[in-house]
């Protein structure tokens, strides 16, 4: 009735008649209405007069009212004039819109729906020009108008835009399976996949123990070394030393039939400044020539400062533009093999341009986009290769050129056995040919090898666990392209152990494979580039499969581009410590570039699971090995882990609301997010040089002799305690360390050979002290009763006392009393004060010379964490701290809950020498949320 | 091959070897090796297979033997043990015996099997061939089984 017009006269009489064609052509609604009362226009009047409030509505106070002034006719042209003027009005008071109207007001309410304002569509047709109207002047942007959705999922176009969405972060190969069934994270460049969107953590840890695990290590990044044997020996061994285990130079390693791995330092710097670990994998010696082939596998996060040092130490600092490659690919195969990936990234930013620089590179129309293969978001111009003029060797960054998929667990080997088949050799007679396989059947001594490695992996089938055979072993091998034998159905590899040859089972667990084996064509770069080029495509094998006559049967004369070298190389399992050895062992199957998917599915179909980022970590930890990067804090990228960490843990710290927040401060947790380890180790050295001086006083005898040791160490300058925090790698300390750390009277010491190591007194650790007194030590710390250790959990020295009444069955561990929160008050002081300062700014300048004693401004205060400068990180809370654990779980190998972590060498020593003998290497560990403390026994393996 | 090799390695580290040769309390014993004891040949597992160990706790054992026996339906078990567990093998299967009331016969085996152990040589640039070491040791295989009724 708002819109109601107020100036419409009714003229005194109206008649019905006149009006009504008028009307009931413009309006039908008011034309049915009127329809009766037209016909009987005084005959109705007295039965019912407000019926003809159908056209005087709102007029009169009182319908009884008209029967006195209705008039017997009407005149045309003023009740005419009327309506029109009455119908004008209405017809604008329709168009017009005011305020929060909505055109589905006028719906009723049944016939709502949701979000019909946003979608004008869900509305009845009637309706929708006026919605769309309304929605028309509301509307912010046109959104950009995409491809149809068939356009751009057009093979090309798909292509073009996973490219162009890996130019940040490189995909593996196995990306798109992975990104359907994983959660993906960005990492180190890459998009990997964490862990599955389904529930398997059990599923996967049985499948480590009991069958096998898969996992894509493409990530992990290559470093080729070309050279003389003796100059690549003479440069790498600056970055190892032989103390902290087999080198570059293991003879076994060097001969090509182990892999070894090693932690790398900065040139000549051992012990301090580690880089990290790497796997290393030497090419086996070919007869009458000392040029060597080497493989550095190194983590991506490393490889920033693992590959500078290379080139300083090769003294390779000669870039070698990409096209001319030392190793070039058979010209006539191929010619544009490497260049072709590479004008598709500008062709990405520049399509048109793109495009014809291809129309001019390639005659034939081929596909618009081609996958990338290999490392996309290196630009073309990088160099991958580096040269040393003085001693020839050559650098070449393979990242992405090889593709590693890890399997885990006993039965791995049955599943590669079941997955891979020795390539068949063809005819002979074939015509010079452009693949590879034909041109080696033609040469006897090659095909005799691989008789021979086809021998071993069948031989490999009749073992029952992976774990027998010797750690590292390596196995050349060519295989048939997997996925022509396919299994319809997914399918469990179980081991058939069936007589092979026991003879030659057992020289294979005891001798290792025969170093000629090792071989293999992986190794050159022509062969690696002509199996990449020319791998069937998925589109032209389902097309052979469905010409074959017997449908499901295998293709009869194997295609000959299926043929791929591939390498084999066992990986050891839990190697340190007496418990669950070999836990965890598997093989690496390395494969040329571009075939990832080809063997991925086949490997799924054998039944395996499939771990992601995740469950590496739960291996390693499992296996009781630190991890990379999160467990090298003295190696620069497990620093940039750590801040890394740290920052996401606060930012999820910071999420929550402050009053349900974790106080650490009331916990008397220092650190919950970050170890400083710098610190820790810094306090401890302090520490125990007091006490040695303190003890001086009355000791002097003992302390005579340790003195004349530390004096005679002052005089060489290595070692004084270097200035940076390191973990300790030696491994004749680490034994000593590990020896110290078990009680002497206990079952588990029954295995350990007596004798070896030297008792531990004041003087041995003084010395042990003089050594490595800066250093950390990476330690196993089982938990006895129940509790679950969790990530940065404190590791405490327990007292006296609490060894006294850890004979009591009934005492599960210490507790530490609540501490005081003073930033708490602090800040709400900071709160008030603004209120205040109107008033008296006096008063708050006092209270801000207040705060300023305190170790940090106020502005940077986080309720519940302490502010930055620590106070004494070691003295903190009632019992001592040594360190801090960086992994943290219940241990389903052992049934209970397990930590590891590290400790200061310093603090540990001084511990263990307070403890009585029988509860030496008795520990206590608090988490950070918590103010229980729990015993927890302490290992260190070597 | 080894001759041109060492001055490279040695002049490198010199520095570092000192500081941790010095201390006499970390000499170690001149054979210098570490063993790594590998684990014995696993054979394929029936169900009906329990393999003994010192590790678990020995109620446990039996338990899982008698579950076997009795809930599970199996007319017989293997039960072997491996060196030190031999004598609990021994003992799991008189026990299961004797609670049997004389219903279960047991008919033993004994074999000799045999171990691989890795000397890992300390320092591995000397060493050529890679060390393993094999030597036997005594196993048993009881069968607990209950007696065919038709057979006497």
């Amino acid at each position: 009735m708002r819109n109601q017009p107020a100036s419409v006269q009714y003229p005194s009489s109206l008649l019905n008649a006149e009006s009504s064609p008028k009307n009931g052509g413009d309006t039908p609604v008011t034309g049915v209405h009127e329809g009766p009362s037209d016909v009987h226009p005084f005959t109705a009047r007295p039965k019912n007069p407000h019926q003809r409030g159908g056209w005087v509505r709102g007029h009169q106070k009182d319908g009884g009212g008209y029967a006195k002034e209705m008039s017997k006719y009407i005149t045309a042209g003023p009740f005419a004039r009327a309506r029109a003027a009455e119908v004008s009005t209405m017809l604008k008071a329709v168009t017009k819109t005011t305020g929060s109207c909505h055109v589905f007001g006028a719906l009723p309410k049944h016939m709502r729906r949701r979000a019909m304002s946003h979608n004008t569509k869900r509305l009845p047709r009637r309706l929708r020009d006026a919605a769309n109207r309304m929605a028309g002047s509301k509307k912010k942007k046109e959104q950009a108008k995409s491809k149809s959705r068939k356009a751009r999922r057009r093979h090309g176009n798909l292509l073009l835009e996973f490219n162009r969405r890996q130019r940040k972060n490189v995909w593996l190969e196995t990306h798109i399976w992975h990104a359907k069934r994983f959660h993906m994270v960005k990492k180190w460049g890459y998009c990997l996949g964490d862990r599955p969107t389904y529930k398997c953590y059990r599923p996967s840890y049985r499948a480590m123990s009991s069958h096998c695990l898969l996992q894509d290590l493409s990530y992990y990044c290559c470093i080729e070394l070309q050279g003389e044997e003796d100059k690549l020996l003479a440069s790498l061994s600056q970055l190892c030393s032989k103390e902290a285990g087999p080198t570059f130079a293991a003879a076994v390693c060097l001969s090509g039939r182990r892999q070894g791995s090693v932690v790398v330092y900065r040139a000549g710097l051992y012990p301090s400044q580690p880089l990290g670990p790497v796997t290393f994998l030497w090419r086996p010696r070919t007869q009458g020539s000392a040029h060597r082939q080497l493989w550095i596998w190194a983590h991506p996060n490393m490889k920033q400062d693992l590959l500078p040092e290379l080139q300083a130490v090769c003294q390779c600092c000669e870039a070698v533009v990409p096209p001319v490659l030392p190793v070039v690919t058979p010209a006539e195969v191929v010619p544009t093999v490497e260049p072709e990936p590479k004008p598709e990234k500008t062709a990405e930013a520049k399509q048109v341009t793109g495009t014809k620089r291809k129309r001019t590179f390639k005659d034939a129309g081929g596909p618009p986009a081609k996958k990338i293969l290999g490392d996309g978001t290196r630009s073309p111009t990088t160099s991958v290769t580096w040269k040393s003029s003085s001693n020839g060797i050559v650098i070449n960054d393979l990242t992405m050129e090889i593709v590693r998929y890890r399997l885990i667990g006993p039965q791995s080997h049955s599943v590669l056995a079941e997955t891979m088949e020795p390539a068949t050799d063809c005819d002979v007679r074939i015509m010079p040919s452009s693949l590879w396989w034909p041109e080696h059947c033609k040469n006897q001594s090659k095909m005799n090898l691989h008789r021979e490695q086809a021998d071993v992996f069948h031989i490999l089938k009749g073992l029952y666990s992976t774990g027998e055979l010797p750690s590292g072993t390596v196995l050349g091998l060519t295989v048939d392209d997997p996925r022509l034998t396919l299994p319809t159905k997914k399918v469990k590899a179980l081991p058939c152990v069936k007589q092979v040859d026991e003879e030659k089972t057992r020289e294979l667990m005891l001798r290792g494979v025969p170093e000629h084996c090792c071989q293999s064509y992986l190794w050159e770069q022509s062969v690696r580039d002509n199996v990449t080029e020319n791998k069937i495509s998925e589109q032209e094998l389902n097309r052979m499969r469905s010409e074959v006559l017997v449908p499901g049967s295998r293709l009869s004369p194997t295609p000959l581009q299926g043929r791929v070298p591939v390498l084999l190389v066992h990986q050891p399992g839990k190697q340190l410590g007496h418990e669950m050895s070999s836990w965890g062992a598997g093989w690496d199957l390395l494969l040329p570039k571009g075939w990832g998917m080809a063997f991925w599915v086949p490997l799924v179909y054998r039944g395996v699971h499939i771990g992601g980022l995740n469950m590496s970590l739960k291996h390693s930890q499992n296996k009781g090995a630190p991890h990379f990067p999160h467990d090298y804090p003295d190696c620069p990228a497990g620093v940039r882990f750590q801040e890394e960490q740290e920052t996401q843990l606060l930012d999820k710290f910071k999420r929550r609301p402050p009053a349900k927040r974790t106080n650490y401060i009331k916990h008397g947790c220092l650190a919950p997010f970050c170890c400083p380890w710098q610190q820790l180790a810094e306090e401890w050295e302090l520490i125990s040089r007091q006490g040695g001086e303190e003890r001086k006083g009355d000791q002097t005898q003992t302390t005579a002799e340790a003195d004349a040791l530390m004096t005679s160490h002052g005089d060489i300058p290595v070692t004084k305690p270097p200035s940076r925090v390191t973990v300790l790698r030696n491994r004749k300390s680490l034994r000593v360390l590990s020896g110290w750390c078990r009680p002497t009277t206990s079952k588990g010491q029954r295995r350990c050979r007596v004798g070896e190591v030297p008792p531990l007194d004041r003087l041995a650790l003084t010395s042990f002290l003089t050594a490595h007194g800066m250093s950390l030590v990476w330690v196993r710390l089982s938990i006895l009763s129940k509790g679950k250790p969790e990530l940065h959990a404190m590791v405490c020295a327990p007292t006296a006392e609490d060894l006294k009444l850890l004979k009591k069955e009934s005492f599960s561990g210490p507790q530490e009393p609540t501490h005081k929160d003073h930033f708490k008050s602090r800040i709400r002081r900071r709160k008030k004060a603004p209120k205040k300062a109107a008033t008296s700014s006096l008063c708050r300048d006092k209270a801000e010379g207040k705060e300023s004693e305190l170790p940090s401004s106020p502005s940077h205060l986080v309720v519940g964490l302490w502010p930055d400068p620590l106070p004494s990180v070691t003295a903190h809370c009632s019992r001592v701290t040594l360190g801090w654990v960086t992994q943290g779980d219940f241990s389903l190998s052992a049934g209970c809950g397990e930590a590891l972590g590290f400790v200061s060498v310093a603090g540990l020593l001084n511990t263990l020498l307070n403890q009585p003998m029988e509860h030496r290497g008795m520990l206590l560990l608090r988490d950070p949320t918590s103010l229980h403390y729990r015993f927890a026994k302490i290992n260190i393996e070597v | 091959m080894t001759e041109p090799r060492s001055p490279g390695m040695s002049s490198i580290q010199t520095a570092p070897v000192h500081a941790d040769s010095t201390p006499p309390a970390v000499e170690m014993d001149p054979v210098e090796y570490t063993l790594r004891k590998r684990l014995p040949r696993k054979l394929p597992k029936r169900r009906n297979d329990v393999y003994v160990n010192m590790k678990t706790d020995f109620r446990a054992q039996l338990a899982r033997c008698q579950k076997l026996l009795e809930g599970g339906g199996h007319r017989e078990i293997c039960v072997h043990g491996l060196g030190l567990a031999i004598n609990r093998a021994i003992n799991i299967a008189l026990q299961l015996q004797a609670s049997s009331q004389g219903a279960l016969q047991l008919a033993a085996n004994t074999s000799t099997v045999e171990l691989v152990d890795d000397l890992e040589p300390e320092d591995p640039d000397e060493a050529g061939e890679p060390m393993t070491r094999t030597r036997n040791n005594s196993a048993i295989h009881i069968k607990v089984f209950y007696p065919d009724p038709q057979g006497p």
